[in-house]
Formats: structure tokens, C-alpha cells, sequence
């Protein structure tokens, strides 16, 4: 079953063309990375799943249904502009949410003490939430989104606003949920939060999705491309062998960028002309192929897009 | 509507606790009702000490000097504190001369009034000349006691002039006047003294003030939750839970909630003054009946109107703007009260009946003051507001769904009115 589904989805505020048909299936049971830089389009298209705004064509379902009014129960979603009310406490808020999603008191009287606790605010639970510091807030936050158990959980650069302590709880907390089968998508453009938690990535800019796959494919397709190596002797020959597209030299150590040949006849190669100290492939961070797909001209991208308006 | 209801009661109990309910509405009629109280016990007493006023006196006519002097030292007798002090400028050769000297006497502050009794004042059309110089406005109260005083002795004199028997007239001017009002049966007559003419005025304002306070005085409170909802951006948390209309929905139950419990409050403590007074005020089950279902209707009607404004605004003082012109239908029946309640059935009163915000207090105020309403008229008037809550909540909902989630610039009704085309 699917997540979700987009299918040919496009929004256009003014002459911007914030999503522009754009389509991709989320299944069940992982967890998507949506990544872009700013203004790609990312809160747009989640805010559009979420019935927030509305598309100005294509079709979108979740769940399976294509109205989210029907399964809003069985999401839980933290929009990028967030907030809970002020002067309610921690524990009346959670509460609240809970019941307006749906979830009965029996599993309130459960439920909202093992997230205040889950999520370290036990101790601040009858504190009113304008006396809690923003990591506490954007935490009480989480806990909100997640208060119906839900299947599916969407998040809005969940990460943003937390410290490195609190950004390790939750990436268990979300790590946790995936073994328990939901379905996780969440948006940053911080990379190496994205390549420690996804199964999957989104990344789209412009509005145009530009690579959908699993993380470990994106990876593999990348890293054969360049190999690090270090040889005894001359080194002249390596520019000249079929396969091989640049040489960086660094030291005793080249940067070898291959064609599309295997890494392996490359390593023969090398072993027929010279004795090799040192042969790694390189496995390039997610940030650099971020990089390389989005920026390719080393053009900076706009900063200032969709999202903010 | 599990969610709605939830919502709701987040709403009320959220209300319920702040200041402005508690100040403004609840002890709104606490504090009407002491200042009564005190105002009634105090009334007895009002007059304090005040320092003596200095009154000259020319009487042209010669005859009031011995009465005016007796006159005013009865005064002074009985308010010790309060005293008048008469001073007689004499009219020897030139009268002119004489009220030279007095209107001297007031500019150097010599004297605080300055009085010329007309030489006929007796016998033919004279006149009290009453002259007076940058009064002092806490004086203005003792003016009236001497106009009286004067008045009363040159009274009293006409009448022994004309031999006319001052006991004999007051007996036969005394015609004494006894108001019944009969009920449905005999033993429910009632002697009418003056209070209850008022009482009869205010009863039809009281029910026409409970509807728009329950309207206005809750609708405040709906825009500052709004604006909460949105300046703390909770808005998409909340829309993530509940689609925007059982949001407005809520709301607007939340509150009316609030409404009626402000108003049941109030006719409570009305009813016990009513009693405490031993008033008779006659308010029909049928009344009550009409009454809650035009309030819950103009209730809607105006919560509606506002979740539309304040789902545009930002600030509270943005809101204040769109307010403006709402707030001045609103109070048209609250200024055409006394011309409504004297003729309920004139053509005024028929046609504000019909305007769907108003209709609720024109309907209630008309019904109240005894107006000879047909039935007809009660039911297309509830049919047509309505028709005009479906419009308003339609709109409403329709702007409320964009405009809650729009930050920074207020939209112009440009772009207001191209969200009420879209589907």
C-alpha cells in the first residue's frame, strides 16, 4: 500500500512555480527523506498532502484515500510553522491534542504520561508551555505530532531548533517508530541528518523531483565514480588509461574520476603498471551529491523561494 | 463532532479563565448593582458642606425686603452649613445707578448672584432678573435653591394679595391618580406606581442589551483567540488534527457556550433585583423560548462574521479597522431604543426586523415592549436570518480556510473576494 501518492502535482503561487508536476509514491513502512535546498518546494508539497493548501492540478491520496479529512486520525504531521497554545501546560496541551485527534481518554490517561516522559518533560509537565526554553517546546512539539500513534508521520524540518542531544533522542524516537512499521517522512536540508535515519530519498528543487530512490542506491551509483589511490613510482600513466575521466593529484594520493567502468578492471590496471600502496573507493557523503545535483554549474541556488511565501 | 465538541470546550473553559470574561462580563452586573445600592443609600445625605454664597438683591417693587429676609434666614436655620448670605442694595434715586453697583459687585467678586426684582413683579408681568459672572459649576445646584426661594416669596405674596387660600388651592389640585394593571385573572391586579412605567421601559432594553452583549462581548473574545491560534502559528498543528471548519465550528460553539452562560447569569441577578425591588414583571416562557432562539442565531451570524475578519489580521489592532463598520450596524437598534420600544410596530421597527444582523435585538426589543408582532412576521423574520447565517458561514468558512494560514501583509477585498470564488 502506498503512503502516499502523488501524481502530477502542481501549485504556482503568482508566476513561481513552487511544485511543478510532481509525482512520486511513498510505501509503507520506511523512512523518506525529503530534501531540497530552501525554497525547493518541500513544505509546499508537504502542505499539499497534508490539505493545508490545495493543488492547482493533479492528485494527491494518503493512506490510500484520496480524502486526508477521512485518515487525519491516522497521521501525524509537524508543520514547519509551529506553535501550541501558551498558556495551557505541557501536559493539558498534549492532552487536547490527543483528543481532538481522536484518541480516547482511557489511552490519554497512558499515553500522555510515556511521551512526556519519552520525550524528557515528565518533570515539566504541569510547567505552562510559554515558561518552557525552545528545545523543550519543539520536543512537547513532537509529542504532540505522535500523541495518536499514528501511521504515517510527517515532519517539517524536525530537527531544526534542537541541540545535539535532543537531535540523537529523536532520531531514536524516529528510528523506533520505523521498527514498529509507520511510515516516516521528514524534510531538512541538514545532510547528515538525512543519511544516518532514511531508507529513502526525495530530493527535489525547483519544484521538480530529481532523484527518488533508496539511500544506498544513490550512494553506489555515486561512489563508483571516483576512487582514491596511492602508487609506488611514476604516475604519469593513470591519466592515459581508458577508463579514467580526471586526475586530481594530492600529494602522493590521486583523485581518479572514472567513467562508468567497474572499479575493480580499474584496480587491474593499475596492479599491471605499478605496485599499490592504498586503493579506496570513495564513498561520497550524502552533502556532496546534494551538492553535485543541485548546484552542478557551482551556481549558488536561490535561497529565497516558495516557502516563505 | 467528537472533535467539534472537544474543541468547544477547550474554547469555553480557555475563556472562562481570563481576565476580560471574568472582569468584564461577570462582574459587569456585581458592579451595576452595588453602584445602585450604594447610590440609593447615600442619596439621603448628598448635600456636604459647601462654602456661603454671597447674593445681592435689588427689589425694585420695595415690598419683599422683610419676606426675603425671613425666607433666607429659614434657609440658613436648616442648613447651617449651606449658608446664603443676602445682601439688599437700597434703590434710593437711580434705579440704573443701583444695578450698576450690583453687576460691579459680581465682576469684583464681591457677590456670586445679583438679583432685580421687577417693580410690577407683584401686581403685573415683572420678571426676576437673575444676573450671575463666571459662575463656579459646583455652585450651579445652590442657583436653583435661590431661584426657588425667590420665587416661592413672591408666590406666596401674589396669592395674599389676591386673598386666595393657600391650603384650599393645594387641596383641590390634588387629584390623586391610582394605575391597575389586570391580569388574566382578577386576583393578579397590580397597583402601578411611577417605578413600573420605567420598569416597563427597561424591561424590552434589558432583553435587547442581553443579546448584544452576548453578541459583541463574546465576539471579542473570538478574535483574540484567533489571533492567538494564528500569531502563535498553532494553526496547522490544529489543521493537522481537524479540518478548518470543525475548527470554526468549535469555536463558535465554544463561545456561544460562553454567551449563553454570561446571559443566564445576568438574567439571574435581574431577577433577583427584581424580586429584592418586588417589581412585577411579566416574562412569558414563549418570550424566554423566542429570545434564546434569536440569539443563538444572531450569535452565529456575528461569530461568523468575525472568524472571517480575524482569520485576515494578524494583530488585534489590525482587526479593529474591519471592526469599525460591523460595530456600527450593530448599534443602530441600541440608539433607536426609545423610538423602538414607544412605537414597536411602526414602520421602523418592521423594516430594521428585516436586516439579518439587527433583526435579532429589533425582534426581541419588539416583542418584549408588547408589540402586536403576527406570527408570519417571527417566522420569515428566523427564515431569513437564516438564510443569512448560511451565507455568512459560507463566506466565512471560505475565507477563514485561507486566510488563517496567511502571515504578514493583510489581503485587500480584492483578493478576499477571488477566495470566496474558489471551490
Amino acid at each position: 500500500m502506498n503512503a502516499v501518492l502523488l501524481d502530477n502535482v502542481c501549485k504556482s503561487f503568482g508566476r513561481l512555480h513552487a511544485v511543478d508536476n510532481l509525482s512520486a509514491r511513498i510505501s509503507m513502512g520506511s523512512v523518506y527523506g525529503f530534501l531540497g535546498p530552501n525554497g525547493a518546494g518541500k513544505t509546499t508539497t508537504i502542505r499539499m498532502i497534508m490539505n493545508i493548501i490545495r493543488p492547482d492540478s493533479g492528485r494527491i491520496e494518503i493512506l490510500a484515500d484520496g480524502n486526508i479529512e477521512q485518515v487525519k486520525a491516522r497521521i501525524g504531521y509537524m508543520p514547519e510553522e509551529r506553535g501550541l497554545y501558551r498558556k495551557m501546560t505541557a501536559r493539558k496541551v498534549l492532552a487536547y491534542f490527543g483528543a481532538i485527534k481522536g484518541v480516547n481518554d482511557r489511552q490519554l490517561a497512558q499515553r500522555v504520561p510515556h511521551w512526556l516522559r519519552r520525550v524528557e518533560l515528565a518533570d515539566w509537565a504541569d510547567k505552562k508551555v510559554e515558561e518552557l526554553s525552545r528545545g523543550m517546546h519543539q520536543k512537547l512539539q513532537f509529542a504532540v505530532t505522535v500523541i495518536n500513534d499514528p501511521e504515517l508521520v510527517i515532519l517539517d524540518e524536525p530537527f531544526s531548533g534542537l541541540d545535539p542531544l535532543n537531535q540523537d533522542l529523536l532520531k531514536d524516537i524516529i528510528l523506533e517508530m520505523r521498527n514498529e512499521g509507520k511510515t516516516i517522512i521528514f524534510s531538512t536540508h541538514v545532510m547528515h541528518e538525512a543519511e544516518k535515519l532514511c531508507d529513502f530519498i526525495l530530493l527535489i528543487n525547483k519544484g521538480k523531483l530529481i532523484l527518488d530512490d533508496t539511500l544506498e542506491n544513490v550512494r553506489s551509483r555515486q561512489s563508483a565514480h571516483t576512487v582514491s589511490v596511492e602508487l609506488e613510482g611514476d604516475t604519469a600513466f593513470v591519466e592515459n588509461l581508458p577508463m579514467v575521466t580526471a586526475v586530481k593529484s594530492d600529494g602522493n594520493r590521486l583523485d581518479v574520476s572514472l567513467t562508468d567502468a567497474d572499479t575493480q578492471q580499474f584496480l587491474q590496471a593499475l596492479m599491471q603498471r605499478a605496485r599499490v600502496r592504498a586503493f579506496e573507493v570513495k564513498v561520497p557523503s550524502l552533502h556532496e551529491i546534494f551538492v553535485n545535483l543541485v548546484a552542478p554549474s557551482g551556481v549558488p541556488w536561490r535561497a529565497s523561494d516558495a516557502e516563505d511565501s | 463532532m467528537q472533535r467539534i465538541l472537544k474543541i468547544a470546550q477547550r474554547e469555553y473553559i480557555e475563556t472562562a479563565k481570563t481576565k476580560t470574561f471574568i472582569i468584564g462580563l461577570l462582574m459587569t452586573p456585581v458592579i451595576i448593582g452595588a453602584i445602585i445600592f450604594f447610590s440609593s443609600r447615600f442619596s439621603g445625605s448628598k448635600a456636604g458642606p459647601r462654602p456661603p454664597i454671597k447674593v445681592a438683591v435689588t427689589d425694585l417693587s420695595k415690598q419683599l425686603v422683610e419676606d426675603l429676609d425671613t425666607s433666607f434666614d429659614n434657609y440658613n436655620e436648616n442648613n447651617p452649613n449651606r449658608k446664603l448670605l443676602l445682601e439688599h442694595l437700597e434703590v434710593k434715586r437711580d434705579s440704573n445707578e443701583i444695578q450698576t453697583r450690583g453687576r460691579d459687585k459680581l465682576r469684583n467678586g464681591q457677590a456670586d448672584v445679583y438679583i432685580v426684582l421687577d417693580r410690577d413683579i407683584l401686581r403685573g408681568p415683572g420678571k426676576i432678573h437673575f444676573y450671575t459672572h463666571k459662575p463656579k459649576p459646583t455652585n450651579v445646584d445652590a442657583f436653583w435653591t435661590i431661584e426657588n426661594l425667590f420665587r416661592k416669596v413672591v408666590e406666596n405674596r401674589r396669592y395674599k394679595i389676591e386673598q386666595i387660600d393657600q391650603e384650599l388651592l393645594a387641596k383641590l389640585r390634588n387629584v390623586p391618580i391610582e394605575r391597575v394593571e389586570i391580569g388574566s385573572t382578577d386576583d393578579q391586579e397590580q397597583v402601578q406606581t411611577q417605578i413600573h412605567g420605567i420598569v416597563k421601559m427597561m424591561v424590552p432594553f434589558f432583553f435587547m442589551y442581553m443579546i448584544f452583549m452576548g453578541m459583541v462581548g463574546t465576539g471579542q473574545q473570538m478574535l483574540g483567540s484567533i489571533i492567538e491560534e494564528k500569531g502563535s502559528r498553532i494553526i496547522e498543528v490544529l489543521l493537522s488534527a481537524v479540518s478548518p471548519f470543525q475548527l470554526m465550528a468549535g469555536k463558535i460553539l465554544g463561545l456561544a457556550g460562553i454567551g449563553l452562560t454570561v446571559i443566564a447569569l445576568w438574567f439571574a441577578a435581574a431577577y433577583a433585583a427584581v424580586r429584592w425591588q418586588d417589581l412585577n414583571v411579566d416574562v412569558s416562557i414563549e418570550l424566554l423560548l423566542y429570545f434564546v432562539v434569536y440569539y443563538i442565531l444572531g450569535f452565529l451570524f456575528f461569530s461568523a462574521t468575525l472568524t472571517g475578519i480575524g482569520s485576515v489580521c494578524n494583530t488585534i489592532k489590525e482587526t479593529q479597522s474591519l471592526m469599525m463598520p460591523v460595530m456600527l450596524i450593530f448599534i443602530i437598534p441600541l440608539i433607536a431604543w426609545p423610538m423602538l420600544v414607544q412605537s414597536p410596530d411602526g414602520t421602523m421597527a418592521r423594516v430594521l426586523s428585516f436586516i439579518p444582523p439587527v433583526t435579532p435585538m429589533v425582534m426581541v426589543l419588539r416583542l418584549t415592549a408588547g408589540a402586536n408582532v403576527l406570527f408570519v412576521e417571527i417566522a420569515a423574520s428566523i427564515l431569513l436570518l437564516v438564510l443569512a447565517v448560511l451565507a455568512v458561514t459560507w463566506a466565512a468558512a471560505k475565507i477563514f480556510r485561507t486566510g488563517i494560514l496567511m502571515y504578514g501583509k493583510k489581503p485587500g477585498l480584492f483578493e478576499i473576494l477571488r477566495w470566496l470564488r474558489q471551490s
